[in-house]
């Protein structure tokens, strides 16, 4: 992927994310013009970037955004939230799209539908508030529903009918009768459900046009798969709509169908190649048509016709012409891009927005300008052509400014002066202007220069076999057509600018020496970096082994120390190291926190609730890995709270709360650990019903189901098999797959925790490492090999005297502190029928660690030290193993293996 | 059998089924040059249609049949 | 080497026009805003600049309306590109201090071709 693209990609999906949140905000503000400016400016650059790349249903989707929010910004369009959930699905839409292009670089063509209908779905809204506005728009509302269904013909593949049969459909489509276009994908294993396409297809009556399409992917022939459909059927019919139904019934996702406008049908056909028609014919007929006078144009298009041979393309397109005259006089916009057509040599764009040729006056300049019968180089062309834009610019800015009273500066007469003298240099021509500009310059008056600029342009005339006559009339006819918008847009323009001046002086003063200081990096590079860190860590740590060869194995006992003097140095760079890119992997929570908004409004709103989101603590930051771990487990929390947890309105009335539930969710930093705590007010949980439905599940005994606590009852949704279908259902509380959130949490080393009283609501809460890049084992010994064990599970490590174990029910336990703590073996653990190996006094070395709350004594035969480690989780069959969470290497090379007590008990 | 297959023609007569399309193939690729006679072809199914789309072979006729026709018209044009 | 400021709030679009203009051999600077525009150009002339119209804290008509009744600056050309194509917008963009108004998007013959018009420089 290029540079431009990916910049497009990054800088796109930060514009999704802006505009997801001022449409989040506009809803507490629904008036808030800031809001809405800013808004309707990340829809608009977006918009931008995505038409310098061929995205065209990115495009589409994106334009009609953009219409919408500038009629919401200007007042035209009333902010209501099903205008801000049809934007966020197109956003949504848009989104989707951006990672379709990550993925594969393009857009596939079957997305082109979709974006037609968001285009549609929020060019819809633009239209019914408009035209309840303003009762004269009924003109301007069917050219938009028209240049909608015309995009949707943009993805059609050019069919080609004779002009009969064309003209045929065209008239009948204006008559109301409609045309289909009709695409069959057949599905590749169609024929092993007895299923002949082709058949199908012949079945379709009425069909005027018929294409296949094979996508043989076998790279050769020999290897194709004859049983696998790789072919795709087009055609055209006038077939009623119900036919094509019941044909298709059996078929109905293969299918695609279009209904064909009359304009689609409007293509010229025929001989290109020589295309006698005069440039003076053209103009003269656009004049025609500008003035309206249709009998004249008529009359000069027979005469034009009799002396051409009708299968020119030319001849086509004037007939063509003709038929847009008699059948829809009042589509001027047509008739004009047809007669154009003659000029450019190509059909009309009809998918092009209808406006897109009317307000194109100043492109039509450049056209007009290139006399057919000049060709030379094409840079030469465009430059030529170019240059008469430019020029006419100068003429614009100096003639209308002179018109409104226009206060002129010597900057700007001189930047004109400029302008014009590097045109005419660019294309070699002469231009002695400095006296000019003297004069306008004393005058501060654009005349001079005006004057002077229709005078040069007048005797290139001459110099240049263009037709700039044709260009001036154009251009004379259409800023008469509109004087009055020209004046007012310039007292609107001379207010906006005496507005700007105003704010510029305050904001050049406040924002004074802002330089953006982010970098951005991609996220492999930072993980390149920390392996790098890594390996250095491990590397580092060889070093003690090393001092101490250096004074036990060769005796050299000032080397040893030089060595460990020197590691402490490595030691503490390594660890800044370390940490600073420990800093640079730290994200804010508010990562995750920003989707919940979102998400929490349109899953009440689905369920009828009202909920208040309260976020709090976003900017406290954890390592990215650790914030994305967290995703899915706190949406899982979320979606539980708003299910379960709040009631509906009227339940919570009478109940005696607030009709609005309230949905927490606080992040904070405790020490080297985050905090995540999600609280509402709802419900809560009910813990008899946790025993029950527990109970019945089998997770718990009937000893149990009289003894347990009802806190223990509510921890018991975490157990795994406590949740399921039938358990949502009836079950008032929570419960959807909270095992899957407790596993989830304990993956990255977190806890989960909850607390939840009837009535009240519910707290839950999380509490992961603020880094999971580097673990702190204490390296234990059992049956000769060490293992690692980690130490955010190690709660202290004792030694238990042989007579202080008992055996209860065949289970061996110690009494600690008065607390009676199950004891295992890690010989027995691991499948090793060897006995601990005591020390001398005939005490076994315990280490007590934490598994889901509670104490276990694991019995080894000795500890040894802690160290600090990569863990590396492990692949291929090992990777299966659950009772170790990963490996890591030590100093002198060899491998520690780590267990993970949480599954080995 | 609906293809009757000689030295160098492939003779297709009435309905066409799925399963001749295997056989169509393996006879166009051991025959580059071989030719085939729609005349009398009043179906094809799409299997062995999109063997003739991949290999594009000369055609001696025709089907008689004026809607195939169309169909194998615009389905092996070049 | 002639040198143009290229100011846009849009990264991707300061990214495709500098890439045009460098390898056509102009050094490019950019803005993000109107005001980083005129702080840049007020320490260092350039020799045309290209705006966009619709960006935060100083928009493109803003910026040329003051850059204009900056005495040192006010001669140097400028182009104004935009989406926004309507006759009342372009109107706008002259009364601004406009030298040219193009739309969006522009292709990179077309950019080029421009650039090297209003600096007088040939292909």
């Amino acid at each position: 992927m290029n540079n431009l693209l990916e910049q497009f990609l990054s800088e796109g999906r930060d514009f999704l994310q802006g505009i997801g949140e001022k449409l989040m905000q506009l809803e507490d503000e629904p008036n808030s013009t800031p809001l809405m400016t800013e808004l309707f400016r990340f829809v608009h650059t977006l918009k931008g970037n995505s038409g310098l790349f061929e995205f065209p249903e990115m495009t589409r989707v994106l334009h009609a955004s953009e219409d919408l929010m500038d009629a919401v910004r200007n007042g035209r369009v009333g902010y209501s939230q099903d205008l801000a959930d049809q934007l966020l699905d197109a956003m949504d839409f848009v989104g989707m799209l951006m990672d379709e292009i990550e993925a594969t670089g393009e857009i596939s063509k079957n997305h082109a539908v979709p974006a037609a209908e968001h285009a549609q779905v929020l060019r819809s809204l633009l239209v019914v508030s408009e035209s309840n506005a303003d009762s004269n728009s009924d003109l301007h509302t069917s050219s938009e529903i028209k240049s909608e269904v015309n995009s949707l013909l943009a993805e059609l593949p050019i069919f080609e009918l004779e002009e009969s049969v064309a003209e045929e459909l065209y008239l009948h489509a204006l008559e109301g009768e409609t045309a289909f276009w009709v695409e069959y994908k057949p599905e590749s294993d169609c024929f092993f459900k007895g299923e002949d396409p082709l058949f199908l297809m012949r079945q379709v009556p009425d069909t005027l046009w018929r294409h296949i399409i094979l996508n043989n992917t076998a790279p050769i022939l020999a290897e194709m798969d004859v049983y696998s459909n790789q072919l795709v059927f087009q055609l055209l019919t006038t077939a009623p709509s119900e036919e094509l139904d019941d044909l298709f019934r059996y078929v109905p996702d293969e299918i695609k169908r279009i209904e064909i406008p009359a304009l689609a049908f409007v293509r010229p056909t025929g001989n290109q190649d020589d295309h006698a028609i005069d440039i003076d014919f053209i103009d003269n007929a656009l004049a025609l048509l500008n003035k309206n006078n249709i009998s004249v144009l008529t009359q000069i298009i027979n005469t034009m016709l009799e002396l051409s041979a009708p299968e020119l393309w030319s001849s086509s397109v004037l007939r063509w012409v003709l038929r847009l005259l008699e059948h829809e006089p009042d589509n001027k916009t047509a008739q004009h891009a047809l007669l154009k057509s003659l000029q450019t040599l190509t059909a009309p764009d009809w998918s092009a927005p209808a406006e897109h040729v009317e307000r194109s006056d100043s492109k039509e300049v450049e056209h007009a300008t290139t006399s057919v019968n000049v060709r030379k180089t094409e840079e030469d062309d465009e430059l030529l052509q170019n240059f008469y834009v430019v020029v006419n610019a100068q003429r614009e800015i100096l003639s209308l400014s002179h018109k409104s009273g226009f206060s002129w500066t010597a900057g700007r007469l001189k930047s004109i002066a400029s302008t014009l003298m590097g045109c005419y240099r660019a294309v070699n021509r002469e231009c002695n202007i400095d006296n000019v500009l003297e004069r306008a310059l004393a005058e501060n008056s654009p005349t001079p220069l005006l004057t002077w600029l229709e005078e040069s342009l007048a005797n290139n005339e001459q110099d240049v076999e263009i037709e700039v006559e044709t260009d001036f009339s154009e251009i004379s006819t259409s800023s008469e057509s509109t004087p009055n918008a020209l004046i007012s847009d310039h007292k609107d323009a001379h207010e906006n600018v005496v507005h700007n001046e105003a704010k510029t002086a305050r904001r050049v003063d406040e924002v004074s020496t802002v330089v953006p200081k982010t970098l951005k990096v991609d996220q492999d590079k930072i993980d390149r970096l920390m392996n790098l860190i890594g390996e250095m860590v491990v590397a580092k740590n060889a070093l003690p082994y090393l001092a101490n060869r250096a004074e036990t194995v060769f005796g050299v006992r000032d080397l040893s120390r030089e060595i460990k003097a020197q590691y402490a140095v490595i030691n503490r760079v390594a660890e800044e190291m370390q940490d600073t890119i420990m800093q640079v992997r730290m994200m804010p929570v508010s990562f995750i926190f920003q989707r919940f908004p979102r998400m929490v409004r349109d899953i009440s709103r689905k369920l009828g609730k009202e909920v208040e989101l309260v976020l709090e603590g976003e900017s406290t930051e954890a390592d990215k890995n650790i914030v994305e771990a967290l995703s899915d487990p706190l949406i899982h929390i979320v979606r539980n709270s708003l299910d379960h947890g709040l009631e509906q309105p009227d339940v919570r009335l009478a109940a005696g709360k607030n009709a609005t539930g309230k949905l927490t969710i606080r992040a904070t930093q405790e020490s080297d650990r985050v905090l995540i705590e999600i609280m509402d007010d709802g419900k809560g949980i009910d813990p008899k019903i946790i025993k029950h439905k527990a109970y019945e599940k089998g997770l718990i005994d009937e000893t149990t189901l009289e003894r347990i606590s009802d806190q223990d009852a509510i921890n018991l949704i975490f157990a795994a098999g406590f949740s399921t279908v039938e358990v949502i259902s009836d079950l008032s509380g929570r419960g959807v797959g909270m095992d899957v959130v407790r596993s989830a949490v304990e993956k990255v080393n977190g806890t989960v925790g909850i607390e939840s009283q009837v009535g009240k609501g519910t707290r839950i809460h999380l509490s992961l490492p603020l880094s999971m890049a580097v673990t702190n084992v204490i390296i234990i010994e059992s049956n000769k090999q060490i293992f690692g064990v980690p130490m955010d599970m190690v709660v202290e490590t004792v030694r238990v005297p042989r007579s202080q174990i008992r055996t209860i029910k065949h289970k061996q336990t110690t009494v600690l502190r008065g607390r009676v703590v199950p004891l295992l073996s890690l010989n027995q653990l691991l499948a090793r029928g060897v006995e601990q190996l005591p020390n001398e006094d005939d005490e076994f070395a315990t280490l007590i660690v934490r598994v889901h709350g509670e104490h276990i004594g694991i019995l080894v035969d000795e500890f040894r030290e802690t160290v600090d480690i990569i863990l590396k989780p492990m692949a291929g069959i090992l990777g299966g193993l659950s009772s170790y969470s990963g490996a890591a290497l030590l100093g002198d090379g060899s491998v520690l293996m780590v267990l993970n007590p949480r599954e080995l008990i | 059998m609906a293809i009757e297959y000689k030295k160098s023609v492939a003779t297709f007569s009435e309905f066409i089924s799925v399963e001749e399309a295997e056989a169509l193939l393996e006879w166009l690729l051991k025959n580059p040059k071989g030719k085939v006679n729609f005349a009398e072809c009043t179906h094809i199914h799409a299997s062995s249609l999109q063997v003739l789309m991949a290999l594009k072979p000369t055609i001696v006729a025709e089907p008689k049949d004026a809607d195939l026709a169309v169909w194998l018209k615009v389905a092996l044009a070049d | 080497m002639k040198h143009i400021l290229v100011i846009d709030d849009a990264a991707t679009v300061r990214m495709y026009h500098r890439n045009i203009l460098e390898t056509a051999g102009y050094r490019v600077d950019e803005a993000i805003n109107g005001i980083e525009a005129l702080e840049k150009a007020l320490v260092k002339p350039y020799d045309l600049y290209i705006v966009d119209v619709n960006m935060p804290k100083l928009d493109g008509y803003g910026f040329l309306k003051e850059f204009r009744r900056q005495e040192d600056l006010s001669q140097t050309p400028a182009i104004m590109v935009t989406t926004e194509a309507g006759a009342n917008d372009r109107a706008l963009g002259y009364a601004a201090g406009a030298n040219l108004y193009l739309t969006k998007p522009i292709k990179p013959h077309e950019l080029l071709s421009y650039t090297r018009l209003l600096l007088g420089d040939l292909a």
